[in-house]
């Protein structure tokens, strides 16, 4: 507790990294040490920053608790298996000849990955410090590439094992992943986060060639005491598809980006999300959709379920850049406030330079209703368990939007047991 | 069944009830009529025991028993079932979805067993087919998209599955074209029985036609002003309030 974090101690094991890197991914480490030296800790003061203070989370002691839950499982999935930020290629499932780890990339001075490798969105990425840091740390992961015109038989599960207590370790664990589908190529990944990081950053690269076919769903079900900050960057090509899903249950700190754009004609990105979060858990989902391609279009709909004295954020911003005429956008956040102590942040963002674009977004935060709840007990039905079935409800919408039914399970099975573990918050008014 | 005595109620400190009194004998219908305001819907919701109805003097004894103080779910569970004036809809739940959970909770909280999965939809096609609910609307959230007409079709739809002792219904009528009111009153007739009575609240002699009642209230002004039998209702719709209120006063 009150101890200081400071940037050469997240940075400290850096250098002893490069022994045995290529020199390709020795400069691109450096150009990550040099950013997150000069742009340091991110804390309230950076704009995008505001409502997730990472520097003082770092340093404040974590209040929550870690209890055990069902598990994450996908039947007849392939399995990668992260143990505390290790990738654990023994106890993972692979699917042959597409997985390379990332050890061997960063080792390989002639990797076709060298080209690609942190290269993705350029533009987002300037200024991003948790950026730097994960590439100047980075030494766990895989590439993940799958051939033109072919489709992975199976969903992916990438699963991410952390501690189940509490660690002291917020040196952190930093891991990062880049995912390749070269023209047509299909596949489908399950990401899953459990357990209770000291402190990770983890950054998944995804680079979507023409009509490339992505589903991503991704679950963080944290202890209450971790802190965690991920990064999803995707390239979409044109008539290329993203559909993700993200599901949190918040953390500590816990912080997850979307940073894409679109960069061919006709591509399209497509982003759900839910967010169940109590007691002290703090939740921030960030969006930066770029439109820099013609006849592109993109949805991002996130809901909240917010109770205790929770405090989430949703900042969604949409770029067009001028070329991208014919754009079609839509945001929406919709929040249900179980509690009157919990927070929640909602930050639209347009920034629009072409003239022939539709985008539309909007923001409701509102309390269960009343109306509702009293047409259900007059059915018979009790007051908690009709409160609990306006919560899922309110909540099924959102999970609509997963179209493969094992997938959509997975999640809805996560809702459900959390909503059962904290039925108590959810169900009593206050 | 249901004996309502002197009952003043107020909503957001306003009295609307005034001295209402009224009792419904097991195996009867009895219907409501009065004009707009008169607080019709006031009643209803204070018999099914919605928050912010306080009932600030009289009683309501529901099979004997004193009902004022149970929760909805409660009085639900003991016999009592409101079709609503305006049904809710509910985005998110599927109307297969919520009448199970309803009929299940019901089940339990009178300590007898829920049907099985097969036993539940057995009940359900049968009772949906008879009122035209289709299968598509059974698999849709609640009421989202419905017509009016719809949405009535689906409250009689509740009511024939959860077997009420009592049902009131509030205007149920309103907004069905002429075949789905038949259905409707076909429904609510192939319930009738010595065991179970109904509040049939109408602006339409219509109705009264296919549901016959046994009595037919009058409530102006917060209270039951004239009773009578089927006739008072032709009389209403061919005289109009005022001159048959005022000929009670
Ligand atoms: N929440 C409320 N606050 C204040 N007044 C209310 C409230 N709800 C109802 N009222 C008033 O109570 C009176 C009775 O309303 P009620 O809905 O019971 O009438 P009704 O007889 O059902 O009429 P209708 O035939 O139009 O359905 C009306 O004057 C109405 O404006
Ligand atoms: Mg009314």
């Amino acid at each position: 507790m009150g101890e200081i974090i400071s940037i050469d101690r997240l940075l400290k094991s850096a250098s002893a990294l490069q022994t045995g890197t290529a020199p390709w991914a020795g400069a691109l480490r450096e150009q990550g040490r040099e950013k997150f030296s000069r742009l340091g800790i991110p804390d309230r003061r950076r704009e995008s920053w505001k409502y997730s203070d990472l520097a003082l989370a770092l340093t404040k002691a974590p209040k929550g608790t870690s209890v055990s839950r069902v598990p994450l499982a996908l039947d007849g999935s392939y399995l990668a298996v992260f143990e505390n930020g290790v990738f654990d290629a023994a106890r993972s499932k692979l699917p042959a000849d597409c997985i390379v780890p990332l050890a061997a990339v960063l080792a390989d001075s002639a990797s076709p990955f060298a080209k690609t490798l942190g290269q993705i969105n350029g533009a987002e990425q300037t200024g991003h410090a948790i950026l730097g840091l994960n590439t100047a740390r980075m030494e766990e992961g895989f590439v993940l590439r799958i051939p033109k015109g072919e489709t992975l038989s199976n969903p992916l599960h990438i699963r991410f094992n952390w501690p189940a207590e509490e660690t002291a370790d917020v040196d952190g664990r930093h891991v990062r992943l880049l995912v390749e589908l070269e023209e047509g190529a299909e596949a489908t990944i399950l990401e899953t986060h459990r357990g209770t990081p000291g402190f990770a950053t983890v950054v998944t690269e995804l680079r979507l060639a023409q009509t490339a076919k992505l589903t991503h769903v991704r679950i963080d079900q944290l202890g209450g005491a971790s802190r965690q900050t991920a990064i999803t960057l995707g390239d979409v090509s044109k008539a290329a598809q993203y559909k993700g899903f993200y599901l949190s249950e918040g953390g500590h700190f816990c912080r997850h980006e979307a940073l894409f754009e679109l960069t061919g004609d006709n591509a399209n990105v497509e982003i759900d999300g839910a967010f169940l979060v109590t007691g002290e858990s703090h939740c921030d989902n960030t969006t930066v959709i770029t439109h820099a391609a013609p006849h592109t279009t993109s949805r991002q709909a996130f809901r909240g379920v917010l109770s205790g004295s929770s405090k989430s954020a949703y900042q969604g911003c949409v770029k067009v850049r001028p070329e991208a005429q014919k754009t079609n956008a839509y945001q929406m956040s919709r929040a249900l406030l179980l509690s009157r102590e919990a927070r929640i942040a909602t930050k639209p963002e347009l920034e629009i330079f072409a003239d022939d674009v539709k985008c539309s977004h909007g923001a409701t935060a509102g309390e269960l209703d009343m109306d509702a709840l009293f047409f259900l007990r007059t059915r018979g039905i009790p007051e908690e368990e009709a409160r609990a079935m306006l919560v899922e409800a309110f909540l099924q919408e959102a999970l609509d939007t997963i179209e493969r039914a094992d997938l959509r399970d997975v999640a809805a099975g996560t809702i459900t047991d959390w909503l059962s573990l904290h039925a108590t918050e959810v169900t009593h008014a206050g | 069944m249901l004996e309502i005595e002197d009952l003043h109620v107020s909503v957001q400190d306003k009295n609307i009830l005034k001295g209402l009194s009224l009792t419904v004998p097991a195996g009867e219908v009895h219907a409501i009529m009065g004009p707009n305001g008169a607080g019709k819907s006031t009643t209803s919701y204070t018999l099914a025991g919605r928050e912010g109805y306080e009932v600030t003097s009289g009683a309501i004894r529901f099979k004997g028993e004193d009902f004022v103080d149970l929760p909805p779910e409660e009085r639900a569970a003991k016999g009592m079932f409101l079709a609503f004036q305006s049904p809710i809809e509910i985005p998110g739940v599927t109307s297969m979805n919520f009448l199970k959970t309803a009929v299940n909770a019901q089940a339990r909280s009178r300590g007898e067993k829920e049907p099985t999965a097969v036993e539940f939809l057995k009940m359900l096609r049968e009772a949906a087919k008879k009122l035209n609910v289709t299968e598509d609307m059974l698999r849709r959230p609640l009421n989202v998209g419905f017509s009016g007409g719809e949405k009535k079709r689906n409250e009689v739809l509740q009511m024939t599955l959860l077997k009420p002792s009592l049902a009131v219904l509030d205007e149920t009528d309103s907004g069905l074209d002429i075949d789905a009111l038949r259905l409707v009153a076909e429904g609510v007739n192939a319930l009738r029985c010595p065991e179970r009575s109904f509040l049939v609240i109408t602006h339409y002699q219509r109705l009264l036609d296919y549901i016959e009642p046994d009595v037919v209230h009058i409530l102006a002004g917060g209270r039951i002003v004239k009773s009578g039998d089927k006739t008072l209702a032709r009389q209403l719709e061919d005289q109009g309030y005022d001159a048959v209120i005022g000929q009670a006063a």
